[in-house]
């Protein structure tokens, strides 16, 4: 019977307690050297994400026929949350964007080829959507596959394909009919980054990361590695947005900065008093301390329809703008209560927080961006939500 | 992890939204700024009949025996019509405190008749620039025998002219005491208010005020402690409140955006409103989300204490967002006064204002962040 609770079961909180201490046992400062933007992850966190395959957490949700345990979304939110809050790397566009895709559109072969290797967290996949003229507008992507015979030939360029220099695939969105509508002509390919004609090129981000562009020439992948039908591309990203949303957008990294900045402004001293005593920074910090709970319930909103079979597009889109924008909010304030030496960088001496905060600050610019822009998610709040007509 | 009411507390919600659609349309909200009385008899009648004045009292004193999330499920749908009444200080504060700390013989006093809706207590707790904590408390209480002695002045006491007893918080030489103070008594002076609301609130001037022992409420020089228990609900329903009150104004204001046309077309398709209205339903979901969990909270008798401040903060900031964008979106005619928004974008600003401002609720959410033993 439905009845208010913000408590999980005893056998959830079980498992959040052995994903805690297994963080606790295999994340060091190797596996963490490949983290970029906490999005992409190299060949050092590989072997952190192979040890949570042999645990079965890669699948937890998978039907029994796939390997998966059949479990509730509830563990893998609980496995991601906790993965995001300790800083480690997370499951990945295989995990999170693929493998469901799979599980509901792939065809047989691509089901017993892709889903076992997942799994076990062998293989990760670039997600190869945006273009230099398609961002936000998804459908205006042209990036070509052409049908010849029993291959596509693929003409073209993506942009932001972050992971492609540390994936084993492309899960790439194709125009494969230019005389349909833009977002009906339009297939999901998986392509094998090392086939030839395809060229990744770095661009680094002011985050001190990397994302890339992949540059396709004349490159030919079997027709196998269409994904599901032809020209249901845009179908099955939506889809997918909309069952996975929740994982892709954790909030643990912000709860753990929240209590690293608490930890810092109970520490700072100003003159010889505590910060921590300045009404300025109570008032600041309480205010934060609000917004900072209600962007961890905005995601338990998510998980809540989710799990009651429900579409959680809407609170996806409210969870994403609260949780960036908070956290944005809250690493601008970290600067500014520590003043002057709020722009000294790791390393430095008299840097503060080990400069975590400044790194954010930079790192934070994409959040309200990526994923979906604060402006579309709110486009979506208005039209789907609010029931206004769009312009 | 469940985010539903039960069918329960959904059925009260139709109750009490379907009797203020009756009692307190806007036009009844309209009559009774700087209206004499300042609520309807009929109304509170009406809500003594449906258990809600009784709602969290104990069932053997004609109560309902409910608790925090249904008293949150009621202050919303209150919130939503601008329900003007002595509900909160009766109902919620002054029968809290007689509930923790009233004698047998107090409590037996009071409940039956707060329960009916046959008498009214007003809560006297503010005093002319102090502030919300116990410090601010400087009216003085005097025992001589069995007799005590008040004296000094309260501010903003809703209802005082219709109240049977003032609940009055002063400072005895042991700490701050609660009594149960007869507005007719020789000493005491009443000053209306004139408020942005036009709610009847009150200055209480007390004047060497004689109150029986009898009439003190609870462990001598316990009194703060008491106010505080209390009050950690209070601010769950008023959060509830300005949730109740957010949630329409966004109603309001999309509905009107929908219908206003300018350049050829709904001013809701121009994006800049259509995002601001996006921007006022995320903090609208937020904000009843977490007034929610500080009521659940409460109710399985978990501390509560960083979780009620938090929700009347955010609440209270986020009705007044809700509001002040709806006034945008109005355009010129929400500044004229015929319209109904203005009735809610000055209430919000009201309620923040109200039994524990921002200063005082930052303080308590800091103290329990920053501070060693507030963990």
């Amino acid at each position: 019977m439905a009845a208010l609770n913000f408590t999980f079961e005893p056998e959830v909180e079980t498992f959040r307690q052995e994903v805690r201490d297994f963080i606790a046992e295999n994340l060091n400062a190797e596996v963490l050297s490949d983290a970029e933007l906490g999005l992409a992850f190299g060949p050092k966190s590989r072997g952190f994400v192979r040890k949570m395959g042999e645990r079965g957490w890669l699948s937890l949700t998978w039907p029994e026929r796939f390997g998966g345990r059949n479990l509730s979304a509830i563990y893998n939110y609980v496995l991601v949350e906790e993965l995001n809050y300790g800083g480690a790397p997370g499951p990945g566009n295989a995990g999170a964007v693929v493998a469901p895709t799979l599980i509901r559109r792939g065809t047989p072969w691509q089901q017993e080829f892709f889903l076992p290797k997942i799994r076990t967290g062998e293989i990760e996949f670039a997600l190869g959507f945006s273009e230099p003229e398609a961002g936000s507008d998804l459908a205006a992507l042209q990036l070509r596959a052409v049908p010849d015979g029993d291959h596509f030939v693929l003409g073209g360029q993506k942009r932001f394909t972050s992971t492609a220099h540390c994936s084993q695939y492309i899960w790439l969105a194709a125009r494969t009919d230019p005389n349909l509508p833009r977002h009906k002509g339009v297939s999901l390919i998986i392509v094998p980054i090392d086939l030839p004609g395809i060229t990744v090129v770095p661009l680094w981000t002011i985050a001190d990361g990397r994302t890339n562009e992949v540059f396709f020439d004349n490159v030919r992948v079997p027709r196998e590695y269409l994904v599901g039908e032809l020209n249901q591309g845009f179908a099955y990203i939506a889809e997918g947005l909309a069952d996975e949303r929740y994982a892709l957008i954790p909030v643990g990294q912000t709860l753990r900065q929240f209590e690293a900045l608490v930890d810092w402004v109970r520490g700072a001293r100003r003159d010889g008093r505590p910060l921590a005593q300045d009404p300025r920074v109570r008032q600041a910090i309480a205010r934060l301390a609000c917004e900072i709970e209600v962007a961890r319930l905005h995601k338990l909103r998510v998980l809540h329809q989710h799990t009651g079979g429900e579409n959680a597009n809407i609170a996806s889109s409210m969870s994403k703008l609260s949780r960036t924008h908070t956290e944005q909010r809250l690493d601008s304030l970290a600067l500014d209560l520590m003043g002057a030496a709020g722009q000294l960088c790791r390393g430095s001496p008299h840097v503060q927080a080990d400069g975590w905060f400044e790194f954010e600050y930079r790192a934070s610019v994409l959040m309200t961006i990526g994923g979906g822009s604060s402006e579309i998610q709110k486009d979506i709040i208005a039209r789907r939500f609010l029931g206004l007509e769009r312009q | 992890m469940d985010l539903n009411f039960t069918p329960e507390q959904e059925m009260l919600r139709s109750t009490v939204r379907d009797f203020c659609k009756r009692r307190s349309p806007p036009a009844v909200v309209r009559e009774m700024e700087g209206h004499e009385i300042g609520y309807s008899q009929a109304l509170w009648q009406e809500m003594a009949d449906l258990g809600l004045l009784g709602l969290a009292l104990p069932e053997a004193c004609g109560g309902l025996g409910q608790g925090p999330l249904e008293l949150t499920v009621l202050y919303e749908e209150l919130g939503r019509a601008l329900c003007p009444s002595p509900h909160f200080t009766t109902a919620v504060l002054a029968a809290g405190v007689i509930q923790r700390a009233g004698s047998a013989a107090q409590r037996d006093a009071w409940f039956g008749r707060l329960a009916e809706g046959k008498a009214i207590i007003a809560c006297a707790w503010l005093e002319p620039d102090r502030g919300c904590e116990a410090a601010g408390v400087q009216a003085t209480a005097v025992r001589s025998g069995d007799t005590w002695t008040l004296a000094g002045t309260k501010l903003f006491v809703p209802f005082a002219h219709v109240a049977d007893r003032l609940l009055v918080l002063a400072r005895s030489t042991e700490g701050v005491e609660l009594f149960l103070v007869d507005p007719k008594a020789v000493g005491v002076r009443l000053s209306r208010l004139v408020t942005m609301a036009g709610d009847p609130q009150f200055e209480v001037a007390l004047d060497g005020v004689s109150v029986p022992e009898t009439e003190r409420l609870g462990v001598p020089g316990q009194g703060w402690t008491t106010w505080e228990e209390v009050l950690q609900l209070g601010l769950v329903c008023l959060g509830a409140q300005a949730m109740g009150m957010a949630q329409m104004a966004l109603e309001m204001a999309t509905q009107y955006s929908k219908e206003r046309v300018q350049f050829g077309r709904p001013i809701g398709s121009f994006q800049a409103i259509a995002h601001y209205l996006a921007d006022v339903a995320t903090e609208v979901e937020g904000g009843k989300t977490l007034v929610y969990q500080a009521a659940w909270t409460l109710a399985e008798g978990l501390p509560a204490g960083r979780l009620a401040a938090m929700a009347k903060l955010y609440a209270g900031e986020s009705c007044r967002h809700a509001t002040a964008v709806a006034q945008q979106v109005y355009g010129g005619m929400g500044f004229i006064k015929d319209v109904d928004i203005q009735l809610y974008f000055r209430r919000a600003k009201q309620l923040q204002l109200l039994w524990g401002d921002a200063r005082f609720l930052e303080e308590r959410i800091a103290a329990s962040v920053l501070d060693p033993a507030g963990d």
